[in-house]
């Protein structure tokens, strides 16, 4: 009897010990996506429960990227100690610093002996740091890719995939008038020209591809030949050589380039790398047929790829602060960072998997990843971007939809533009 | 104006006001507060990276410069306008046809409802498929039918995305408008079409001498509702057409959100007051020349 007794007692001390534990211990992460995302982050999070005994709950956040960023703004600017931790999309990053949202994670470096050097350091020097603070960490990393269909350059003699984009041109005129005999919808070349972020991430590729960009030294500056020679070749694709369709400034987002892509009905594609694992799917018309290389680029130029993906940050209004970083190192560590590949197939933050040799040999495509992360350009760090993005979107799209030439779209962005550092950039 | 004349006493007045206070005391919360909030905001820089601070009336010179506002106010009146008439058209031819007394009439009646049902988000997502370049039901007829041997681009000029909206739009609340007009034609009295046809008129004299002016107040009230609601319209452009091409379909409401969850608070305030004014104006000017007054008595 006195065995069961001390053993009912001690039970009944662990249990509570637990339960203290735990509530000590509550905090939350919110994470949106697609559900299949939401669904690896819960996995993870269970994970970390399971190994260090806390209590870290996963809120699940909406599909959609604004409205994601949308439930962020409003629980930080009213100071809610929920959520402690988040995912960001690498434009907010800079804002969120900025309006004060963001603990900085020095301190908690210091004390963890936790090394950066396992990062990219330009992206973390581009968005991830502010006057050499560090307050947010790449999860994983998103670029630019150039999908292009190997047996069809084959077909037609094509060796390699175009260089530069008169090559694109040249390979499509050749290509499309052929094909489109047998496929009506068939076009040469698909890209995000709708009204929306992807918009501005495309636009920057063939800005930068000329040695253009938004952000020169400093200054925003728009108005440049580097820029408008690239504007008016995104609106010749469309209309003097016809080899983007003419929905590419409605409807060609992301999913949209890659159905019509996947369907077989483009020569190339440019898309996030998360569509390499769609082509390759079993029930793909365009299975085993697809080629990945980095983005072609204008003449003396070089290939660039837009930085996307998302990073972790820590709410200054958290009040489970040591317990948050120790989820933040266990995300970022080699373990997690290697699940986040081979289970749903996202490039990780982390620099050292793409030298793993054993990956490579499983995952060739991580050499060319590799490659594009070194050829990243950032969208502008600035805390108005939002902004600044919408301005950018209008004016390209309405010059897309052949409203307006590209010189005038792009003096139009630099005086709305100026007027916008009027407001935002005074102190 | 006999209503005015006739004494309460105290009690009554009391008992009246006590009735009232629950309502008015949630409109006061849930809606006179916030209109206030939104209204000091808008005098406000409340921008989530820059001190706040007070700069008067500058959100509103700010939107006063910017074209892309004029933009939104010019596509949200002729929404407004094109929408509603074309609602209160079919509305009334509808109304007065589900009025007759032909088989099947219940069915219609509940049948018609469907649109105004569906949650507009996905109606919306809906007309987006049936609108779509590649597959959408639109253009397999253009295609089949021999119309043009090209696709053609429905969201993707002005007009065109311009009329998908109004499409959709008219598709989905004419039934609002019908149920309320047919609501009205009920409370009219057979015998005056009866003693008009004893008069020897015809169909469309005994529709304007009758029917129109009795169903006036019925179609004020319908078309207050309809306008001010077309006025705020946003979930079905948001989803439509996301506000393009080139930003030509963007409601005022859906201009002041971009700003409101980006975080310029204070911009996004001064551009949802001015929908609010721009409703609360339309809204009095119907009650004024509508004769509203006659409709309460």
């Amino acid at each position: 009897m006195k065995k069961i007794q001390s053993l009912i007692l001690i039970l009944t001390i662990s249990f509570f010990s637990i339960q203290c534990g735990s509530t000590k211990k509550d905090f939350t992460i919110w994470i949106g996506g697609s559900p299949e995302e939401v669904d690896f982050w819960a996995s993870i999070v269970s994970q970390f429960n399971n190994q260090r005994g806390y209590n870290l709950k996963l809120i699940r956040q909406p599909t959609y990227t604004d409205q994601r960023r949308q439930g962020l703004v409003i629980s930080l600017e009213s100071k809610q100690p929920d959520p402690d931790l988040f995912l960001m999309d690498v434009v907010w990053i800079n804002q969120f610093i900025r309006s004060g949202w963001l603990q900085p994670f020095t301190p908690y470096v210091t004390k963890s002996k936790f090394s950066t050097d396992i990062f990219f350091k330009g992206i973390l020097n581009t968005v991830d740091k502010l006057n050499d603070t560090l307050y947010a960490l790449p999860v994983f990393l998103d670029v630019g890719l150039f999908y292009y269909r190997k047996d069809l350059l084959e077909k037609f003699g094509f060796n390699n995939p175009p260089k530069t984009w008169d090559e694109l041109v040249d390979q499509c005129k050749k290509i499309t008038p052929a094909e489109k005999k047998n496929n009506l919808n068939f076009n040469g070349f698909d890209w995000q020209g709708a009204q929306y972020e992807g918009l501005v991430c495309d636009f920057l590729e063939f800005i930068a591809s000329n040695g253009g960009g938004i952000l020169q030294n400093g200054k925003i500056n728009l108005d440049t030949p580097e820029n408008l020679k690239a504007l008016r070749f995104m609106h010749d694709l469309i209309y003097k050589y016809k080899i983007s369709p003419p929905n590419t400034y409605t409807e060609m987002k992301e999913e949209e380039v890659r159905r019509a892509f996947q369907s077989g009905n483009a020569i190339f594609e440019r898309n996030w790398s998360y569509a390499w694992k769609l082509h390759q799917s079993k029930d793909s018309p365009v299975r085993g047929k697809v080629g990945l290389t980095l983005l072609p680029h204008f003449i003396d130029h070089n290939s660039v790829s837009t930085l996307g993906g998302w990073h972790i940050g820590m709410s200054k209004y958290s009040d489970e602060k040591n317990e948050a970083w120790d989820f933040i190192q266990y995300v970022t560590s080699y373990k997690v960072q290697k699940q986040l590949l081979l289970k749903v197939g996202w490039n990780p933050g982390r620099k050292d998997i793409y030298s793993d040799s054993l990956l490579l040999k499983q995952i060739p495509r991580l050499k060319i990843l590799y490659e594009a992360f070194k050829h990243t350009v950032a969208r502008p760090t600035i805390p108005y971007y939002p902004q600044l993005s919408e301005v950018i979107q209008r004016y390209v799209n309405d010059c897309l939809a052949n409203k307006i030439k590209p010189a005038y779209a792009l003096k139009q962005m630099q005086n709305h533009i100026n007027e916008l550092e009027k407001f935002y950039a005074a102190k | 104006m006999q209503l005015n004349k006739i004494e309460f006493n105290k009690k009554e007045i009391r008992d009246a006001y006590l009735f009232n206070a629950p309502l008015i005391l949630i409109a006061l919360i849930f809606i006179f507060l916030p209109v206030i909030g939104t209204l000091i905001t808008s005098f406000f820089r409340d921008v989530t990276f820059l001190p706040g601070k007070f700069i008067g009336l500058e959100n509103y010179k700010r939107l006063i410069g910017d074209s892309h506002f004029w933009q939104s106010v010019e596509f949200t009146l002729i929404f407004v306008i094109v929408s509603v008439s074309l609602e209160l058209f079919f509305g009334v031819i509808f109304a007065l046809l589900l009025n007759e007394t032909i088989p099947g009439r219940g069915f219609m009646r509940v049948a018609i409802l469907i649109p105004w049902a569906i949650p507009v988000a996905i109606s919306a997502r809906v007309w987006q498929l049936i609108y779509n370049y590649d597959f959408g039901v639109f253009n397999y007829f253009v295609l089949k039918l021999g119309i043009s041997n090209q696709p053609v681009s429905w969201l993707g000029t002005t007009a065109g995305a311009f009329f998908s909206i109004v499409i959709s739009d008219v598709w989905k609340t004419t039934p609002f408008m019908t149920i309320i007009i047919l609501a009205g034609l009920s409370t009219i009295s057979n015998d005056l079409y009866k003693q008009a046809m004893i008069d020897g008129t015809n169909f469309l004299q005994r529709f304007f001498r009758i029917t129109l002016p009795l169903l006036k107040p019925v179609l004020v009230v319908a078309l207050l509702f309809r306008t001010i609601d077309a006025i705020r319209i946003f979930d079905l452009v948001y989803v439509l057409t996301g506000g393009g091409p080139g930003g030509s379909t963007t409601p005022l409401s859906l201009y002041a959100y971009d700003y409101l969850v980006s975080g310029d608070f204070g911009y996004g305030s001064a551009a949802s007051v001015i929908v609010f004014l721009l409703a609360a104006l339309l809204a009095i000017l119907y009650i004024k020349f509508g004769q509203f007054k006659e409709v309460v008595k």
